[in-house]
């Protein structure tokens, strides 16, 4: 069976084509990482310095649009 | 499995605790949680697969009989809708891999509801996660042998983008493909199935605390009881759905290993 020839068309089935769900849990998969990585990064630099959290979330923010990009580059058109 | 009686001397709100059944070997210490009713559930999980399949396939006919037509079906169903769909031709030769996991997790969370067993292996983290890395694993290998080690490296890491936003953007993928993707994969299945299986909890000793505090709730503990019949329907939806999704996602791992720039 594993020798088959896949089917012409490309649903091999009636019915509709499944959700792209792996194109959507890899976009929030990139937003959160985005803003936990240079959020982690920020809360780092503050417990450095001493500040109470700015650059936690300036990080945050720099992270999440990071991420934002990274959807567009690569889920994007 | 759980009679009337023990229901009721079930404490209501439901813990944590109610997921770690005793020992069911006779001669097994109080705390011993080698042989319980989940390590059971899981063998009779990979039996009933390996033998359903064998039975099946043992003498394939061109008019498939009614146990050939159903392994077809859903072996048929992953290699299409999920594997060919997903990775493109080469995804049969991942189809066999794919089938076998999404039966198994099929399996293991259908248990949740059948009545008299209604808990799931997969509510135990211990068997997504193993499911998880099995997955992890895979996708690295088969990308490494698809690219080779640094050329693999430099398409999972490395972004079409201009050069200054670079180190901006490479923690967040190495962060987001390496790190995220075992974790969400093992967490999702698990959180589905535990949850489940404390929703129904819930609202079955929900029903006898109510009816044991006070006869004149025992409407409501009624109202309880169908709650938990609805819910079990639901239940059947999370199973089929966390099931195709977990396939679903490790197809699409496979896929990105295997895609070249663009």
């Amino acid at each position: 069976m594993a020798g088959q020839k896949p089917p012409p068309e490309p649903h091999g089935d009636d019915g509709p084509p499944p959700p792209d769900t792996g194109m959507g849990m890899t976009a929030v998969s990139y937003l959160f990482a985005g803003m936990l990585v240079w959020g982690g990064i920020g809360w780092l630099v503050d417990h450095y310095v001493g500040t109470k959290g700015i650059f936690a979330g300036i990080g945050a923010v720099v992270g999440a649009a990071g991420g934002v990009y990274l959807i567009v580059r690569r889920l994007g058109a | 499995m759980i009679g009337p009686s023990t229901v009721l001397a079930a404490e209501f709100p439901p813990s944590v605790e109610d997921f770690y059944l005793p020992s069911i070997l006779p001669w097994g210490a109080h705390d011993s949680y080698w042989f319980t009713k989940i390590t059971v559930l899981v063998w009779v999980a990979v039996a009933a697969i390996i033998i359903f399949f064998l039975v099946s396939y043992r003498k394939p006919q061109l008019v498939p009989t009614k146990k050939q037509w159903m392994a077809e079906s859903a072996y048929g169903f992953v290699r299409n809708n999920i594997a060919i769909e997903m990775i493109g031709p080469r995804g049969i030769n991942f189809a066999p891999y794919l089938t076998t996991l999404f039966m198994f997790v099929i399996v293991m969370n259908f248990f949740s509801i059948v009545p008299f067993i209604q808990i799931s292996p997969n509510s135990h983290i211990a068997f997504p996660a193993i499911l998880a890395v099995i997955s992890y694993v895979m996708f690295i290998v088969v990308g490494i042998r698809h690219h080779g080690f640094f050329k693999y490296l430099k398409t999972a890491l490395i972004p079409p983008a201009p050069w200054f936003i670079l180190p901006l953007l490479i923690p967040i993928e190495f962060f987001s493909n390496f790190l995220v993707r075992p974790f969400s994969l093992a967490v999702r299945l698990f959180a589905n199935m535990f949850a489940g299986h404390m929703l129904l909890l819930v609202f079955t000793l929900g029903g006898f605390a109510m009816i044991n505090a006070n006869a004149w709730l025992a409407p409501i503990s009624v109202v309880s009881w169908l709650m938990t019949i609805a819910l079990t329907f639901l239940e059947f939806l999370v199973i089929c759905l966390q099931a195709y999704v977990f396939t679903v996602l490790t197809a699409s791992y496979v896929q990105g290993a295997l895609a070249d720039e663009h």
